[in-house]
This record gives structure tokens, C-alpha cells and sequence, in this order.
């Protein structure tokens, strides 16, 4: 696979199309528009968190576009809103996990941000680093159990999850079970504040692929399409029956952590503004610019939509009622269950 | 090196610097690691003891490594298939009996699982029975040797092809490797994780190969020569005492025996398969060497074995004869100042 340049050359698609190129780059407005929003939101005391994935927009729409819905299984980590998105998540959907009202797939009592969804195949998130692997890896395993080729698990985490251990079991049992499974990193280079050159001895996660025999590769996460390439093979690969892949797409974390951190404490504004002339909005507007893929009236004419989609979306979540306290364990156990009855 | 028997004339002696009392005492640690893990399943066998460990087919690799590690400045923290590496460094028959035994003059007082031994004074770690589990014990000793400044000192820490499946391995690893301490993890590869092969633990048979996911150097060297293992062991050993940074070696070897006395190698595994890499079974293939190259006579092989063998039986019995412990020392060695739980529930 070339590597796309995004600004000069030619553009390999990839076998994409016009709409589905544009198709991404709404996912990548919308998901930057949602997490403004979250962080407004959180400023002005509405919601009492929210998590920033600026940076990752390419690479999580380009994974979304490899993503089969109604067939493939999806286990994200906390920072994987576009790729949400991407699955077919609502705006709507993410705003209510953000405001915890009863009408979140959580009834409002998981984590901002933790969405989950049987419809679209998302399983539940965890706040634990790497907790979600080895789950992401036993339904990949009953995947192979039951005979259901055809389909994958896309599992997804940041670069400091990489150093747990949780990560490596998954790995090796993915790697010698051949299981349907694709892992897919987006190392943005910090692990809250680990930096990481303090996560890592060599800086290139795919290299740890071959110790586990399975396939590794590296790919530019700030390109949409090269993203979708990436993933797409190793998806294919993984419904084939021909066994998991690691997936490593370099991207950058603009914001802080969370609206909890305050990043100045251990990076410079500097570093962060350097970064910035990659940030992989702008750039992958340029590109449909460029090509005649899209207009500057279509470009704003999706931006106001976008927009206008946020605001109904918050507005609506915000007008909904909290959780009443009586269902507190709805979501818990099975049936009418309550401990206090027992 | 290669030892194969029929091609052994044609093979030089490739020393590594070490001198024939050097490949002598190499020798011994192996015939002697052999009786004593002979013993261990023979005190079993009668009733005397409720476990032994075995590692046949690992004389080699423990023997070679243990000439590597720097007695009274490296820190050894193995796992319980290491009774050669122990003896290696300094711990005696005597010693490792009483640990079968499980008597009260042991080093953890009879109550350690038995090949667990323990020794402050030859720098021998605590031995933990869970996969893994030492392993950013031993992570953690060569950051307190790098914190400290303690230069020219390194952990040389060991476990088996199982463990590297552990969460705990990969983390100790990457830490090593992020921090690089002075920390050697040796990958005594004998196929077998109890009842797992090698092929159901890994997708690929190389654990070396993992070393440069982690930025470390990696290498794998024949298990079944001492004296390989002794030149791998000992410049990675040389590296992280001078501020090098972590190595992982890999030695490939094999598990002769079953797991332990409490293990039927026969439910996964044929006699047959077993019985043809009995080939290589590096305690005759050094033997022969040394004879070969006339750093042994035939009669001082003999005389050594003779020796191994008294030496054993005497701590057998010497060990046997002690007294196992005390109930009222249950809490001896795990609080400092005598402190026992019942005498704080009575003062409540």
C-alpha cells in the first residue's frame, strides 16, 4: 500500500467512493463538533466529564469505513467517539451518555463517553486500560468456536495500554488460536501524562507483532483513507480465518486527557501548536478541496449541518430526565432483581 | 558448539575463556543437579517428602548460567525449576534437602514449598511457585541497583516458555527495557508448560524474537551446551552491569521428566517422543566432551560421580535426621518482633 500524500500526487482511493470519502470527513467534523461540545458543556457545569479525542478523526473514520455493520463486533476504549460515529451511533446517542439521562443504552450509569450498543455491535467500555482486550479476544474466540466466518472483532486501544499486561495475554492468545481479531492501536505518543519515550525502549508498537507471529503494520493515522486501507486488509484477513493482525496508526492527542486534565503541567502549549499543522481536519479538507470532491459551499454547507445536528442533539439529551434512583440496578441483573429483597 | 556425539571428535573445544576447573566445576553442578533431582523423586516415591520439581534436561543451560552470575554482587532471582542455577551459586545439597524435607534449619524454616529455597547470602531471591510472579520482583531489584548507583552489579532472573505467556512478563519486560536496568531474563525454553506445548503457548516457537518489540537485544543459544550458555548468560550478564541496559536470551532445552512427582508426563506426551530427545541429553554430551578433549580421564569421571553421589547421600541423611518445625514458629519468619496474631486478639 502507498502511502497517500495527502496534499500532492495522486490520490489513491483505496476502491473508495466520492460519498463515502465525504461520508468520513463528516464523521471527522462531527466528531471534532461533539467534542467541543463536550468540553463546553463540562465548562459551563452541565456535564461533569468529558474525554477529547481531537487528533484521532482520521484514523477513527478510516477504521469505521472497515468496520462491516450488522456482521463485525467492535471493542473501542474511552476515546473512540468517530469511530462510534462511524459504527452509526447518533449524535443524540452520544449526548446522552455525556449527560447520563435514563434514555443512554446505560440508563446514564456508565462512564461519559462509555457508550455501548447490541444494535450496532459495540460492546461496553471499560475505564480499565486494556480490560476490554481479553473480552474482545474471547468473542473473537466464539466467533472461530461457533463457525461464524465472515466476521471480526475490531478492538481498539491507545499506545499506554500497549504496556500492560492484559494487551500482551491478549495478543499471544489472538496469535495462537488464529482468531478472527484485528488490534488496532492509535498511538497518539501520551498516555495521559507518560510521554512515550517513558512507555516504550523503540517507538513502534507493529514491531511486537512478529514475537507473537502475527502480522504488524504501521500506517500515517492523520490519513483517512491510508487508515481504512490499513484496517480494511486486516479485517479481511481476520474474516478469512487467517488470524489476527496488529494494526498501529500513529495520530497526536491535541487536548488534554480529559476535561479533568490540564496537559500544560507536563507539555508545553508550543509542542502542541508544532503538532497542529497535521491536524487531520483541515488537511483532509484541503484534499476534497482540491480534487473537486467538494466545494467551499459544500464544505460550509456540511459544517452548518453538522453544527445544527449538535445543537438539536444537545438540547434534546439535555430536555430528557436523569435516571430515577429506583433503577439503580436495571441494568445490573437480570429481571426485577433488587438486593434489598433478598 | 555443537556436542553431537558422532560428530564430537571434529568439534573443537570452543572454551570462552573458561579453564578446565572451570568446565570441571560445570561438570559437577550437573551430575549433582541430576542425583539431587533423582533423590527428590526417590524421597517422594518412598513417602518421605510430598513434592519435588524436576529439572532434567536443563543441567546445561543452569550450570553455564550460574558460572555467569558474580557471587557476593549479582542478584539471582529464579523460578522453581532452577536447582542447578542454586547450586551454581553457592547453595549446597544440605541446603536444598532440608528444603525437600521441609525442615526447620531450612532457610524458610521447612515452610516454603519444597524446592523453594531462599538465600540472602549468596543474593538468591525468594523462589515464588506463581508463573510470572518474581518476575517484577526481579524488575524492581535491578531499578533499586540502578536507583542506588550500585554499578557493576545485575539480577539475573529465569522462568520457562509458560510464563512468557503472563501479563507480568510482558510488563516486567517493557519496564526493564523503558528504565534500562541492569537485568538479565533468561528463558529456560523446554517446550512444555506442564501439559501445554510450546505450539498451544505461542504462534510463533521463537521467545528471543520478542526482544525487539521491547527495544532490548535478543538471542537464543542452545540449551543442552554449558558452555554457550555460559558465553550468551555472561555478555549479557557483563552488559547490564556496565549500564547496557536489559537482554532477553532464550535457551532452548527440554523437560525429561514429568512437571513434578505430582504430574503423569504419559496423559500428554509418549514415552517415544520423549525417549528421542534423549539424544541430546546435555549430562552425557558434556561428558563426552571433556573426555574427548582430555579435560577428563575416564577414572576421574568416574571419581566424580562417586563424589556427587556421596555428597548427596550424606546430606540426605543429614537432612532427614533434622527436626521438622515447631507449630508455635508458624509466624517466625513472617513478622518482624515476634508478632502473632493471637496475642493482638487478645490484647482487643
Amino acid at each position: 500500500m502507498a502511502t497517500t500524500d495527502l496534499r500532492t500526487g495522486s490520490l489513491e482511493r483505496h476502491g473508495l467512493s466520492d460519498e463515502q470519502l465525504r461520508d468520513m470527513f463528516r464523521n471527522m467534523l462531527l466528531q471534532r463538533q461533539l467534542d467541543n461540545r463536550g468540553f463546553q458543556l463540562n465548562r459551563q457545569g452541565k456535564v461533569p466529564f468529558a474525554l477529547g479525542s481531537e487528533g484521532h478523526e482520521a484514523l477513527q473514520a478510516g477504521a469505521a469505513m472497515a468496520f462491516n455493520r450488522g456482521r463485525d463486533i467492535l471493542a473501542p476504549y474511552y476515546r473512540d467517539l468517530g469511530l462510534c460515529l462511524g459504527i452509526g451511533l447518533s449524535p443524540f446517542e452520544i449526548l446522552l451518555s455525556i449527560f447520563a439521562r435514563a434514555e443512554d443504552h446505560n440508563g446514564g450509569r456508565q462512564f461519559p463517553n462509555h457508550y455501548s450498543s447490541k444494535a450496532a455491535g459495540l460492546m461496553s467500555f471499560s475505564s480499565i486500560l486494556a480490560a476490554h482486550l481479553p473480552h474482545a479476544v474471547g468473542a473473537a474466540f466464539s466467533l472461530a468456536y461457533r463457525g461464524e466466518t465472515g466476521r471480526a472483532v475490531l478492538a481498539t486501544c491507545g499506545d499506554g495500554t500497549t504496556s500492560e499486561g492484559e494487551w500482551h495475554e491478549s495478543m499471544n492468545f489472538a496469535a495462537v488460536h488464529k482468531l478472527p481479531f484485528v488490534m488496532l492501536v492509535e498511538n497518539n505518543e501520551w498516555a495521559i501524562s507518560t510521554p512515550l519515550e517513558k512507555q516504550m525502549a523503540q517507538p513502534e508498537i507493529w514491531k511486537r507483532a512478529a514475537g507473537y507471529g502475527m502480522p504488524g503494520r504501521r500506517f500515517n493515522g492523520f490519513d483517512p483513507i491510508e487508515t481504512y486501507a490499513a484496517v480494511n486488509e486486516a479485517m479481511d484477513r481476520a474474516r478469512a480465518g487467517e488470524g489476527p493482525t496488529l494494526v498501529e496508526g500513529t495520530c497526536y492527542r491535541y487536548l488534554a486527557h480529559s476535561t479533568d486534565d490540564n496537559d500544560l503541567t507536563y507539555r508545553t502549549r508550543e509542542v502542541v501548536q508544532e503538532r497542529r499543522k497535521d491536524d487531520p481536519v483541515p488537511a483532509f479538507e484541503t484534499v476534497l478541496l482540491e480534487r473537486g470532491i467538494m466545494s467551499p459551499e459544500d464544505v460550509t454547507a456540511m459544517r452548518k449541518d453538522v453544527l445544527r445536528e449538535t445543537n438539536e442533539a444537545t438540547d434534546a439529551a439535555e430536555a430528557l430526565p436523569y435516571p430515577e434512583a429506583a433503577d439503580l440496578y436495571k441494568h445490573v441483573y437480570e429481571g426485577a432483581w433488587e438486593p434489598w429483597q433478598s | 558448539m555443537a556436542i553431537k556425539p558422532e560428530a564430537q571428535s571434529k568439534v573443537p573445544l570452543e572454551r570462552h575463556g573458561l579453564t578446565n576447573e572451570q568446565l570441571v566445576a560445570i561438570f559437577r553442578t550437573m551430575l549433582m543437579q541430576r542425583t539431587l533431582e533423582n533423590r527428590g523423586f526417590q524421597l517422594n516415591r518412598q513417602g518421605k517428602i510430598p513434592f519435588a520439581s524436576a529439572s532434567e534436561g536443563h543441567e546445561a543451560v543452569q550450570a553455564g548460567a550460574a558460572m555467569a552470575f558474580e557471587r557476593g554482587k549479582d542478584i539471582l532471582v529464579p523460578y522453581y525449576r532452577d536447582l542447578g542455577l542454586a547450586l551454581g551459586i553457592g547453595l549446597t545439597p544440605y541446603e536444598v534437602l532440608l528444603s525437600l524435607f521441609a525442615r526447620a534449619a531450612d532457610h524458610s524454616a521447612g515452610r516454603q514449598f519444597p524446592h523453594h529455597y531462599a538465600s540472602r547470602r549468596l543474593g538468591l531471591h525468594t523462589i515464588s511457585s506463581i508463573i510470572a510472579a518474581q518476575l517484577p520482583h526481579a524488575v524492581g531489584a535491578a531499578f533499586a541497583l540502578q536507583y542506588r548507583g550500585e554499578a557493576g552489579r545485575a539480577v539475573l532472573t529465569t522462568f520457562g516458555d509458560g510464563a512468557t505467556s503472563e501479563g507480568e512478563w510482558h510488563e516486567s519486560v517493557n519496564f526493564a527495557a523503558v528504565h534500562k536496568l541492569p537485568v538479565v531474563f533468561l528463558c529456560e525454553n523446554n517446550e512444555w508448560a506442564i501439559s501445554t506445548p510450546l505450539s498451544k503457548q505461542m504462534g510463533q516457537p521463537d521467545v528471543f524474537r520478542r526482544a525487539e518489540g521491547y527495544g532490548v537485544p535478543g538471542a537464543a543459544v542452545d540449551g543442552m551446551d554449558p558452555i554457550a550458555c555460559y558465553a550468551a548468560v555472561g555478555a549479557a550478564m557483563q552488559r547490564a552491569r556496565s549500564g547496557g541496559g536489559p537482554t532477553l536470551v532464550e535457551a532452548k532445552c527440554y523437560r525429561f521428566l514429568s512437571h513434578t512427582t505430582d504430574d503423569d508426563d504419559r496423559t500428554y506426551r509418549s514415552p517415544d517422543e520423549v525417549q528421542a530427545r534423549r539424544k541430546d541429553d546435555p549430562v552425557p554430551c558434556f561428558e563426552r566432551l571433556l573426555v574427548e578433549h582430555a579435560v577428563l580421564s575416564v577414572e576421574q569421571v568416574e571419581a566424580l560421580k562417586r563424589s556427587v553421589l556421596e555428597e548427596t547421600n550424606d546430606a540426605t541423611d543429614r537432612a532427614e535426621a533434622m527436626a521438622y518445625p515447631d507449630a508455635a514458629d508458624l509466624y517466625e519468619k513472617v513478622y518482624a518482633e515476634g508478632w502473632e496474631p493471637w496475642t493482638v486478639q487478645r490484647a482487643q
